[in-house]
């Protein structure tokens, strides 16, 4: 994906996006301080917030090939597993077909969320439904995924797992990661490259 | 006890009692339903759509939710009337005026709730479904799920007011014995007749649908935040 000449105004805050670029099949860091326009970011690649300028090359990735993990997660209501099949029958999946039922409880097993399955997704704990959104997120298998602070919110354990998760993905079938997370120097093992933003400015490559 | 049992049966076995019932839940079912289709369709609309002039209309209909029954009563009866624009529809005096009275009372608290509820909370579920690569169709339809509880909510309130209203099914229905007159015209009657006895017997069930109502409403709500866990 390539960025250019990118401006976006939110209110009085501005962003500005000069060029960038997200290599296919990495996970890319983004990282900079609270305010930076990193969230901006994410949400104007997702097509939520339109640019006043500039332009994004998506490369032939659709809409239904990216997705973005917002920081407070909307959860519809219902059970943790009618939320985890949602994006499946938006997309004519039957979740009920034996391997897509198998593959539902092997996931939520992995993140330790099988035995809360029929639970109402709304009672969750903060990191639960991080959690459970980062499930929702990858179930499709989109070729682009976005995490805006997805893991800040997790304790080491549940932290472990999302990682575990990202390496088995990136493993079997790489696909494009974009990780915001202002503690992303701490987690350099995990990405291949490092962005920086600051004060609504993208700064460029920082490590990669 | 017995007594009062007895009491309720000679009430209920009064035809004009049992009329005054059955037409009134007619016009508060069909009113409901006419305002239900136009509200939930123009509150989502007032939500969804940026148009010149939005807040005057939101505006005015924040105005008319607070319009008396018996101004909107005088409207319809004056559209009604023989010489009246709608005069050969024929509708004066009918459940179908009545109706229509109501629906023009009911229908602009309906849309300010939806268009109140929709504002709250539609944004998030449009973003959501954004992440989620849903088509336009199937963000609308995720929208009314997502509101269904709000949308029965306000359903329930819309046809609680209907049950209640006096001052416009008077004017427009006439209050005719056996054909337009409801629980609440017939207590009036009553009372102005010095009839205490039915008037109290009516009054109690309409207290008891009333609390049917509330209880229905209030139970979907508590079933809606009791769930939360920020």
């Amino acid at each position: 994906m390539k960025i250019t000449d990118l401006k976006v105004s939110a209110g009085a805050f501005s962003l500005s996006v000069p060029s960038a670029e997200f290599a296919p099949g990495k996970i890319h860091g983004i990282t900079g301080h609270n305010g930076s326009g990193k969230t901006i970011l994410l949400k104007t690649i997702m097509g939520i917030m339109t640019p006043s300028s500039g332009e994004i090359d998506y490369e032939g990735l659709t809409v239904q090939e990216v997705t973005l993990m917002i920081q407070r997660p909307y959860l519809l209501h219902g059970s943790v597993y009618e939320n985890l099949v949602y994006p499946l029958k938006l997309r004519g999946i039957d979740p009920k077909a034996p391997e897509v039922a198998d593959e539902i409880d092997r996931l939520l097993d992995r993140v330790g969320l099988l035995p809360l399955k029929n639970q109402y997704a709304r009672s969750l704990s903060s990191g639960e439904r991080q959690k459970l959104s980062f499930l929702r997120a990858i179930i499709f298998k989109p070729k682009f995924i976005m995490m805006d602070e997805t893991l800040s919110n997790m304790d080491p354990e549940s932290e472990a797992q999302i990682l575990g998760l990202i390496r088995e993905i990136q493993e079997k079938n790489p696909v494009t990661w974009l990780i915001v997370n202002h503690q992303l120097e701490q987690k350099e093992n995990l990405c291949d490259e490092i962005h920086r933003m600051e004060k609504g400015r993208y700064c460029g490559i920082i490590k990669g | 006890m017995n007594g009062v049992i007895q009491w309720f049966a000679e009430c209920f076995s009064d035809a004009a009692i049992l009329s005054a019932i059955k037409v009134t839940f007619q016009m508060a079912v069909f009113s409901c339903l006419i305002s239900s289709v136009l509200g939930i369709g123009l509150g989502l609309v007032l939500e969804r759509f940026d148009f010149p002039g939005k807040r005057l209309v939101i505006r005015l209909n924040r105005t008319l939710m607070g319009m008396p029954p018996v101004v909107a009563g005088l409207i319809v009866y004056l559209l009604l009337m023989r010489r009246g624009p709608l005069g050969s529809l024929g509708w004066l005096f009918t459940i179908k005026g009545m109706v229509a009275a109501q629906a023009l009372i009911i229908t602009p608290i309906m849309t300010g709730m939806v268009h109140q509820y929709a504002c709250s909370k539609a944004p998030a579920v449009r973003e959501f479904c954004r992440t989620m690569g849903a088509s336009k169709h199937q963000t609308a339809m995720t929208i009314l799920k997502e509101m269904r509880h709000d949308i029965y909510f306000c359903v329930v309130t819309a046809f609680g007011r209907s049950i209640s209203e006096v001052g416009s099914v008077m004017l427009v229905g006439g209050n005719i014995k056996g054909r337009t007159r409801t629980m609440t015209t017939a207590i009036s009657l009553l009372k102005s007749q010095g009839i205490f006895t039915e008037g109290i017997a009516l009054g109690m069930v309409l207290l008891v649908m009333a609390f049917i109502i509330q209880w229905l409403g209030d139970a979907l709500k508590r079933e809606e935040d009791g769930h939360e866990n920020y």
